[in-house]
């Protein structure tokens, strides 16, 4: 893009925007709320010392013609830049309010209260040299960061990395030392750090990154007694076993509970991830098989069922039968919908079945609610009175329980997930992703691959759907919207598609995290399309990447032609 | 050998059998009842019509740069929602002062102008930050961004405009019905027609005769060549993208004359929809999208009635997003090329 | 005597291209068959005909005994057809012997019940198809054996191709399909690909039907030759018969010059 201001300015603007965009919907206002240093520093404050921080550091960097900018003095530009157009929001807005067209009409968030948080409280005049100065001292020391060396510079990133980390997990931290019954009050205060937290959450991050910069962490965990280079993945795995074991009783019933649901994504991500990321089908509609797991858990067993003659209203007196029998049941009913909606579809082109999975989503999901199925199904109240988990004399309504239930069950999928794709159906799956014709060429039967990773993506997902049901006691149309869909394509995205620890971290990011933090739960999905996009843009392989699929993904590829003939002119190299 | 199996031959043909029945024993029932009198169809006609014809406008977008780029631009709805939900704001502005209803013309024009240059703007945007970086990456990842690209759009607009819904300030001079023909029709289904077909129209134009069409028809043929041969491939690109966020600017002022409300999630449905409206034309095509518009609109509006009410089934048109998502199913399974493309018979 | 593969009057069109016309055609086991002709003479259009990716409009196929027309590419892998692509089609994400591995796939059982308990049966079973894999790639020397967990992208062109006709070795096929073999490699390269394509014959049994343009590999390899043009085929019979004969010269000569410039 051609333009008349030298690079650092351009930079600057951009900085400058994000931080109006972020106050344009509201994120800046919303996120005041949430403190970083408890009395001294709010999250959406730190985002915008971030913000500059970075924009500082992007101006800095050599543009991709080469030119290399003076990195302080390019830093500083772009950061006052960017802090002065923000100022100068900050006072256009004011104005214009002043003059009786209030920009609070149209955009809801450019309000008082989200404006004084851009001018700290002081007056809109003032807003411009202030916003200016934190702009230039960040973005000078975003650009003086760039000039450093690399390793001071990863000292830099990792402390400020655990501080926002260990900040934003601070009520969960602050439970867990409870639980632990080790003395919290003077790390965390209320949502926050203390000063003194923050001290040490930096010092301490720091400091460990420099012992092990020293020391490989193998190593370290070496020399203690008994590990030996051979059991040190075993020793780690079964440390992380007992901390998972451990875990709902060092922290309250409320995060039991949302770990519960984490579990269940990674669930439905172990399961989406077989049909998206081994055999490279996109299915937008995976929420039926969700819906038709947690359906057919509520028919068989909720005493609101019409198979023993109950209702929502009038529900009879116990269930059809009981939920280990019909879990298998549920799973096998799973399956066949996968058969059927696989089936016909499974000729169609990447894009073109994801839309049309898309549309088998909808049409479930508008066929559960309508009048017409609500004798069997409960319309859009849904089937009520399912009854939890039974598990003898335990209490099963304990979300610490269903934790211990829903835990066995991921590490049971997370089994099945390794097996199958280190396996000689794995290796057809990975072989029709990359190329349908050649496996096809090669004695796979495209079809029915297909097919398998629809049935067991389904059976995966349709248990996540009858533990959903067990857990809320209910099952109604509001649970089963394309969101969802999308949410366990983020999850299985994030973490990356074919990667089986990718899915636990993805779940744990996308499903625990704004769980844990309330400001961020209107903004959740927002987030959400910013993470796909951003992912594929940057990183297409996802956090934790499957080696085959990284490489896939990165590869240059023009659009593959379905027709052999086609592709195979294309590939003339005469 | 399970191949040996025709798995899905038979489903294809229970299901097309099933359908089939549906449809005609559906529709001789409900005839059968006489619940509804000539006059209720013909309205359920042009309601259908009226629709399709949005339905129409918005495919042109995922019709053109499927034409070009051949990815689905899952976003399209978006763009739709994006200058639409603006547009609101100068609506209510004029309406506040008394303009609209004083001068309707030129406020339906500003109103064109603005929504279109916002959806216009968005499209572009889109284009530049989420599709060119991807060129040439594997399918799945454009597509995937585009799903993410359409939440955060709505999201974003979600957070400038707030959540809410928001209702159109109706302009008085469309309200009520004309009688053609001996039935009487509403105003706004006749407006949103025309304007529709005027729209198409241009855009034919643009296409058939312009240098930009012959750019845009030289680079979907194939871009290197149409490089080589002078074409700027990223100008016309962008292009594209801009003409279809003009269009679905423009039909979202068409659509709230028919449905006047906007929220941040409009976009969605008939962004789905107008996307079905193009696979049934057969993606691609300029005609295809005009007629699959109609067809589905027509489907939708006088479909659930017509097939279900016969059956018994309670409040049928609860279950028209079967209709429309039916439709597309069944129309990827058995013409992915749409009804007048070309049968995708290799792949068979 | 039956031949292993035999084509009666096969035709294939695209639109109104006549891709292949009317074409007659066999391979005898252990015999090396070469097909011939100028670009777009419909070589491609045939071999995907006869391998399942195109059903042919009309026209008998009979392979090993097996009516074989509308068959699936996969189910004529399992009775015993092999092919490589002209413009090599390797999977690239994966190490050269998983390239191989895939190549077992029909003549292996292990489904997601072998996959999940994994008995002793899968485990023998997945040893087998390292072993076939691994015998397969030590055909090329040591062009491909100690490579194994090298990426098939990081390999030389030439290497390619080899791994290529590995992989469709593992299939355990009666009848190999080779479209343009030599194709980019040099005369080096080509002398061992035509001293491998014999020995593909005369250790393994393999029959061989090869596409290709250049002439010394066809003259140096083939029983028979069978040339095309416009679909229809124009000539058959050995070498020297089919390389004199005055319709496939025309063919060459009046093409050449046209097909330079529209293959640009």
């Amino acid at each position: 893009m051609m333009s008349r201001f030298p690079r650092s300015v351009n930079v600057g603007l951009l900085g400058g925007f994000v931080i109006i965009y972020l106050t344009a919907v509201g994120m800046i206002e919303a996120f005041y709320d949430r403190p970083i240093i408890t009395g001294y520093l709010q999250f959406s404050v730190a985002l915008m010392i971030l913000n500059y921080l970075f924009t500082g550091y992007m101006a800095a960097k050599p543009s991709k013609d080469g030119a290399a900018p003076k990195p302080i003095s390019a830093g500083m530009i772009a950061g006052l830049t960017a802090g002065a157009l923000v100022g100068f929001f900050v006072l256009g807005m004011t104005v214009l309010a002043e003059l009786g067209y209030n920009p609070r009409d149209m955009f809801v968030s450019i309000n008082p209260a989200s404006l004084d948080i851009l001018s700290f409280g002081q007056t809109a005049a003032l807003a411009v040299p202030i916003q200016a100065l934190l702009g230039a001292v960040m973005g000078l020391a975003g650009g003086y960061l760039f000039q450093t060396a690399k390793e001071a510079r990863s000292y830099v990133l990792v402390g400020l990395a655990t501080l926002m980390i260990a900040a934003l997990g601070a009520p969960l931290f602050a439970v867990m030392m409870d639980g632990l019954n080790i003395p919290s009050r003077w790390l965390f205060d209320r949502d926050g750090l203390t000063i003194a937290g923050a001290i040490v959450v930096v010092a301490g991050s720091v400091g460990i990154k420099w012992y092990f910069n020293r020391i490989s962490f193998a190593e370290t965990v070496a020399k203690v007694p008994g590990v030996t280079k051979k059991n040190t993945n075993l020793v780690l795995w079964a440390i992380t076993g007992v901390v998972l074991l451990m875990l709902p009783w060092v922290v309250n019933t409320f995060i039991s509970d949302v770990l519960g649901t984490v579990g269940l994504y990674i669930l439905l991500g172990l399961g989406l991830n077989i049909v998206v990321g081994y055999a490279g089908l996109l299915d937008l509609g995976y929420v039926a098989f969700f819906a038709v797991g947690a359906y057919s858990i509520a028919v068989l067993t909720a005493r609101s069922s019409f198979l023993v003659g109950g209702s929502v209203t009038a529900p009879a007196a116990t269930g059809f039968m009981n939920f280990w029998v019909a879990l298998p049941l549920t799973v096998v009913i799973a399956a066949i919908v996968g058969v059927l909606i696989g089936a016909p579809v499974l000729r169609l082109r990447g894009d073109y079945l994801a839309i049309v999975t898309l549309g088998f989503g909808e049409i479930i999901r508008t066929l559960v609610l309508s009048d017409w199925l609500k004798p069997y199904l409960g319309g859009p109240q849904g089937l009520t009175e399912v009854p939890s988990v039974p598990l003898g004399p335990l209490p099963a309504r304990d979300p610490r329980i269903l934790y211990y239930v829903i835990f066995a069950f991921v590490v049971l999928s997370y089994f099945v997930a390794i097996r199958l794709k280190n396996s000689r159906v794995g290796r057809a799956w990975a072989a029709m992703r990359e190329d349908e014709d050649v496996a096809e060429g090669m004695g796979i039967s495209v079809i029915k691959y297909k097919i398998l990773a629809f049935v067991m993506g389904a059976a995966v997902g349709s248990l996540g759907g009858a533990f959903f049901a067990a857990k809320l006691s209910v099952a109604n149309p509001g649970s089963f919207t394309l969101l969802v869909s999308i949410n366990v394509l983020a999850v299985v995205v994030l973490g990356g598609m074919g990667s089986i620890p990718g899915v636990v971290v993805g779940s744990l990011v996308l499903v625990g995290l704004p769980e844990l933090l309330r400001e961020f739960g209107e903004f959740r999905l927002h987030i959400y399309g910013g993470i796909l996009v951003a992912i594929m843009l940057l990183k297409p392989e996802g956090l934790i990447p499957d080696a085959r699929r990284a490489r896939e993904l990165h590869r240059d590829n023009p659009e593959k032609l379905p027709d052999p003939i086609l592709a195979e002119a294309g590939g003339l190299s005469e | 050998m399970i191949e040996r199996l025709p798995v899905r031959r038979i489903i294809l043909i229970v299901l097309s059998l099933l359908i089939a029945y549906g449809v005609i024993a559906g529709t001789v029932a409900t005839l059968q009842t006489g619940r509804f009198s000539t006059a209720d169809w013909v309205s359920l006609f042009t309601a259908g019509v009226a629709r399709g014809s949005v339905y129409a406008i918005i495919a042109l977008g995922y019709t053109l740069v499927y034409g070009i780029l051949f990815i689905i631009n899952f976003a399209h709805g978006e763009v739709f929602m994006a200058g639409t939900f603006t547009a609101f704001f100068i609506a209510q502005a004029l309406a506040g002062q008394g303009i609209l209803n004083e001068y309707p013309i030129p406020s339906l024009v500003l109103l064109f102008v603005v929504s279109s240059v916002v959806s216009m703007a968005v499209a572009v945007i889109l284009e530049r930050v989420a599709y060119r970086p991807l060129r040439g990456a594997p399918r799945l990842v454009p597509l995937i961004t585009a799903i993410g690209a359409a939440l955060f759009l709505q999201y974003t607009f979600r957070g400038f405009y707030g959540a809410q819904v928001r209702a159109y300030p109706n302009i008085d001079i469309l309200q009520g019905n004309v009688t053609i023909a001996g039935f009487s029709v509403q105003k706004a289904q006749v407006l949103v027609t025309i304007g529709a077909i005027i729209l198409w129209f241009s855009l034919y134009m643009v296409i058939e005769r312009t240098k930009l069409g012959r750019a845009m028809r030289a680079v979907g043929e194939d871009r290197e060549i149409a490089a080589l041969m002078g074409i700027n491939v990223d100008r016309t690109i962008v292009s594209t993208f801009a003409i279809g966020g003009v269009l679905a600017g423009a039909a979202g002022i068409l659509f709230v004359q028919l449905f006047n409300s906007v929220f941040f999630f409009m976009g969605f449905f008939p962004g789905i929809k107008a996307f079905t409206a193009a696979v049934l034309g057969g993606i691609g095509s300029i005609s295809g999208a005009a007629v699959g518009g109609l067809v589905l609109g027509i489907l939708e509006a006088v479909g659930p009635i017509l097939f279900l009410t016969g059956f018994g089934i309670p409040s049928p048109n609860q279950l028209q997003p079967i209709i429309s998502f039916g439709i597309l199913v069944l129309v990827l399974i058995f013409r992915p090329g749409g009804l007048f493309g070309v049968p995708d018979e290799e792949r068979a | 005597m039956t031949h292993l593969l035999e084509l009666n009057g096969v035709s294939k069109r695209f639109g109104g291209v006549q891709a292949v016309n009317k074409v007659d055609f066999y391979a005898d086991p252990g015999e090396i068959v070469g097909v011939i002709g100028p670009n777009g003479a419909g070589k491609t259009t045939l071999f995907n005909v006869v391998t399942g990716f195109y059903a042919p409009d009309e026209g008998t196929m009979i392979f090993d005994g097996h009516n074989i027309s509308g068959l699936k590419p996969n189910a004529l892998t399992r009775l015993g057809m092999a092919r490589t692509f002209q413009s090599v089609r390797l999977f690239d994400a994966m190490t050269v012997l998983e390239n191989a591995m895939v190549g077992r796939h029909t003549r292996t059982r292990a489904g997601v019940w072998g996959a999940l308990s994994r008995s002793k049966r899968t485990i023998e079973e997945e040893h087998h198809i390292q072993a076939e894999a691994e015998k397969a790639l030590s055909f090329f020397g040591n062009r491909l054996t100690g490579r194994e967990n090298e990426m098939a992208s990081d390999l030389a062109y030439a290497d390619r191709r080899r791994l290529e006709i590995a992989r469709a070795m593992v299939t355990g096929p009666k009848l190999m399909l080779l479209d343009e073999p030599a194709a980019g490699m040099n005369p080096a390269e080509k002398d061992g690909l035509i001293e491998q394509i014999g020995r593909l014959r005369d250790e393994q049994g393999f029959s061989i039907v090869l596409i290709e343009h250049d002439m010394p590999v066809i003259k140096g390899l083939c029983d028979r030759v069978v040339a095309l043009d416009h679909g229809e085929k124009i000539a058959e019979g050995d070498y020297d018969s089919v390389a004199s004969n005055p319709q496939v010269i025309e063919a060459y000569l009046g093409k050449a010059a046209a097909s330079r410039e529209a293959s640009l």
